[in-house]
């Protein structure tokens, strides 16, 4: 490893836009073989740095290398001819097509593409990385987890010596990312380097090394198995991270919110009847990996889908069927899981998505028109109690990070949620500075009295803020633990689920 | 990556174009555009800058000209106004020309019994009616995608063939034709309807008012109130929109009746502005023309004002420049196309840049 040149060697690399650097005289190197982690805040630069890799960005200066080869791809199809292969977080596949298609499609010369071969090729790949796939399986019909390992194939059919993977665990079961690490483990067994964009604590400790990032510039590059985790958090945002933690439960208070056999829809078809009752201060954790059914418990609870069955009461009264106005009105707030798809309208100010479903009320108006300065210092104030950075009130919301974006939809559910706040996936894909963040305030309105239904994928979130978790697989509780009682393992195994998912 | 080269050229994106940036890169295709109208006058046999010159004298060599392309702007503006309403909550109405021909339908048959009564009750009458037809007849494309999903592009577009023929039947040996008449027309409006002139001596019409009026009230109407507030919102992001409560068929419906009703506005101003009688041939072309000068207008109310009045210079220019230079004023169609491609180049040439990178090697 010495005398051969490293697999990927980055030298000063520079990216800047406008007055920011993004990327800040970024050097570290990848050797071949090796399983690399870049972990940092967002925002930090580590995808403008993958862009500069992958040839999306052209720096703006310093030096790329692979295999002591200078590297300066100006198009993504230019660093693959390199031999770099990425995996988006979001996968770029044709769902239509087969597995075989998918891989084959653009790889051909002229107009044909090469079926037979591409079909041996991936058997080769696939047999030699002990991954199980069926070149003619429909992408449609695959698990998300499975998706994975076609672009993974797809990346490696092309030839890739360096393999990036973006959050490439986000979307997966635990089992699920547990085979994924035994994958990459055979990968740089071959030889083959790979860069792991995460910030789940739990992954980056399986890398050789770590690459922290902070503000654009590298803060070091440590041997994993000479730090810990608390010493990468602490390196990645600057200070020591202090943990939330649920204080002993509040007063227990009168009873927000009761489901009797409540039949959420999904997708046309009925899901399985939920009972559950919740109580003021109360925060029911709701564990699970995403797509087993808590998107449509949520949006059913927010009054976005009618439930095919069953009632539900708020406060007492009879709230069945109501719609997401009128369950507004009655002080419920509903953070969303897709952020950027159902909590904000990029093209609206701050000030303006902060108003987002409350328009017509009187109290935002001046006669026929919107109370201008009303809505700006109000936008002001929430910027200020919700530590929202990157811009004031006249800022076009569709320029915020994802972890200041979702400040603003919690400043805005917070002020709407007087008996209950529903909320999904809130820390997802957001730093850890911006997670502590969120987990204060929700225990803060806790404390306010407000009831809390928390959906999240990370079981550190919930043990840290729930009074009770409830585990859902395949569209039904499957049980639920007073978090006294909770036993990880017993959960994990739920989370898994009966009829859990092809893996 | 030729090692002889110490750097190349590439295009990349720009995040926030500068207002300076979107200016200065318009000006260069504009520039563009400019050369190009040059050389097609040029193939046509003419001196370009002849014939410009008598472009620009024709539009707004004098005060008869001038008003004269306002007249000509006035229904541009109205269209362009719906056109831009719709396209800013994503509705694509494509049916302002249909639109046109309802509202001044509808403001013919509600006003036509009434001639002899005075223009304080005939003009209400008039302009209620053309915004009632136009509303309805948008309307119904807007109850035709909530109600059954009909893709609202299809059903403008079809629905303004009907509106045409509808018309047709009403003149052709209908209720409608002028009597002894041959063409397919009404016989003239009573006085007491027709918008009166505002500046005496030129043709210029209360319709002209009316228009800048409307771009005003939608200027308002986009920017401080809850309805514009949720017409941006469409066009941004509907879905967050719908998730906070706000219902997507009530937007869809209202921004259908809000630019129906604008197009129909351009059907009376033609009408009892213009012409003094209803036939298509005082109708047609202004909704989809409309659409043209809503996008040029940057789909905001000031700027299709001056779209339009752009657009109603050209047409009012080139009939002077074919008098005076023998061009086809039809080259002006030509020019319209040209201007409106170049825009929207220069808009998306702001977004790039042309970067130096210097190479590894």
């Amino acid at each position: 490893m010495t005398a051969a040149p490293p697999r990927l060697e980055v030298r000063g690399l520079t990216k800047r836009f406008g007055a920011l650097a993004a990327n800040d005289g970024v050097s570290f190197d990848v050797a071949a073989g090796e399983l690399h982690c870049l972990l940092g805040e967002n925002g930090a630069g580590k995808s403008t740095l993958s862009a500069c890799l992958f040839g999306l960005l052209a720096p703006d200066a310093g030096e790329i290398r692979l295999d002591g080869q200078p590297l300066n791809a100006a198009t993504p199809a230019q660093a693959i001819a390199a031999g770099i292969g990425m995996v988006h977080q979001h996968f770029v596949l044709v769902p239509a097509f087969t597995v075989l298609e998918n891989i084959v499609v653009g790889t051909g010369r002229g107009w044909r593409a090469d079926l037979a071969g591409g079909r041996r090729r991936i058997a080769d790949i696939c047999g030699r990385y002990g991954l199980a796939l069926d070149p003619d399986r429909r992408v449609a019909d695959l698990s998300v987890g499975e998706k994975q390992w076609v672009e993974v194939v797809k990346a490696l059919y092309l030839g890739a010596r360096l393999l990036i993977l973006d959050e490439p665990t986000a979307v997966l079961t635990p089992e699920e990312s547990d085979r994924l690490f035994a994958i990459i483990r055979r990968l740089t067994g071959e030889g083959i380097a790979v860069l792991l964009i995460s910030h789940k604590m739990r992954e980056v400790l399986q890398s050789d090394r770590v690459t922290v990032l902070r503000r654009g510039r590298v803060v070091a590059t440590v041997v994993t198995a000479d730090a810990s985790g608390d010493d990468l958090s602490r390196l990645m945002i600057g200070r020591a991270v202090a943990p939330a933690s649920a204080a002993a439960p509040a007063a227990a208070g009168g009873e927000v919110l009761r489901l009797d056999r409540l039949v959420p829809d999904r997708a046309g078809r009925a899901g399985a009847p939920i009972s559950l009752t919740l109580h003021a201060g109360e925060i029911l954790g709701i564990a699970g990996v995403a797509g087993n059914g808590q998107d449509e418990l949520l949006e059913t609870l927010a009054g976005l889908r009618p439930p095919l069955a069953g009632t539900m009461h708020l406060m007492g009264l009879q709230a069945t069927g109501l719609g997401a106005h009128a369950l507004a009105e009655r002080g419920v707030g509903y953070v969303p899981s897709d952020r950027f798809r159902d909590g904000l309208v990029p093209d609206f100010t701050i000030a303006e998505n902060l108003l987002l479903g409350r328009q017509w009320q009187a109290a935002a108006r001046r006669g026929p028109f919107l109370g201008a300065a009303q809505m700006r210092a109000r936008a002001r104030a929430a910027i200020a109690d919700f530590a929202i950075a990157g811009g004031g009130p006249d800022t076009r919301s569709g320029r915020l990070s994802g972890g200041n974006a979702q400040k603003l939809i919690l400043a805005r559910e917070f002020a709407k949620a007087r008996h209950l706040l529903l909320c999904n996936q809130p820390t997802r894909g957001v730093d850890i500075g911006a997670t502590e963040f969120i987990h204060r305030e929700l225990l803060r309105k806790r404390a306010e009295g407000c009831a809390i239904i928390l959906a999240s994928e990370e079981l550190d979130d919930l043990l840290a803020l729930s009074d009770r978790i409830a585990v859902m697989s395949g569209g039904s509780i499957l049980g639920t633990f007073p978090k006294a009682g909770a036993d990880l393992s017993a959960i994990g195994r739920l989370m898994a689920g009966q009829g859990g998912r092809a893996a | 990556m030729t090692p002889a080269a110490p750097h190349r050229w590439r295009i990349e994106v720009v995040r926030d174009a500068t207002p300076r940036r979107r200016a200065l890169s318009l000006a260069a295709v504009m520039l563009l555009a400019l050369a190009l109208c040059g050389l097609l006058l040029r193939a046509a046999g003419a001196d370009p800058g002849t014939a410009l010159a008598a472009l620009v004298r024709g539009a707004f060599g004098s005060l008869n000209a001038a008003t004269e392309t306002l007249v000509r702007a006035t229904p541009l503006i109205f269209t362009g106004l719906a056109a831009a309403t719709a396209f800013r909550a994503r509705v694509w109405n494509i049916g302002a020309e249909g639109q046109v021909f309802a509202g001044a339908i509808c403001a013919y048959g509600l006003s036509h019994g009434l001639a002899g009564l005075s223009p304080l009750v005939q003009l209400p009458v008039v302009l209620a009616g053309a915004m009632i037809g136009g509303a309805a007849w948008a309307g119904l494309a807007g109850l035709l995608k909530t109600a059954c999903r009909v893709d609202e592009v299809i059903s403008t577009v079809m629905l303004n063939y009907i509106i045409v023929y509808v018309l047709s039947m009403l003149l052709l040996k209908g209720p409608w034709s002028e009597a002894g008449g041959f063409f397919e027309q009404t016989a003239k409006v009573d006085p007491g309807s027709v918008l009166p002139v505002i500046l005496p001596g030129t043709r210029l019409h209360l319709g002209f008012a009316l228009a800048l009026l409307a771009a005003l009230a939608m200027q308002v109407l986009l920017a401080r109130t809850p309805l514009g507030y949720e017409i941006r919102g469409a066009g941004s992001n509907l879905r967050a929109l719908s998730v906070q409560g706000a219902s997507a068929a009530r937007i869809l419906i209202l921004v259908m009746i809000l630019s129906g009703l604008l197009a129909g506005l351009a059907g009376a101003t033609e009408v009892y502005g213009v012409h003094g009688r209803l036939k298509a041939g005082a109708i047609t072309g202004f909704g989809y023309a409309g659409i043209v000068v809503a996008i040029l207008g940057g789909l905001r109310p000031w700027g299709v004002v001056g779209a339009a009045i752009f657009f109603g210079a050209l047409v009012n220019g080139g009939t002077y420049m074919q008098i005076k230079t023998g061009v086809p004023s039809a080259l002006i169609y030509a020019f319209e196309a040209i201007i409106l491609l170049a825009c929207l180049a220069g808009w998306a040439a702001a977004g790039l840049r042309i970067r130096k990178v210097a190479d590894a090697v």
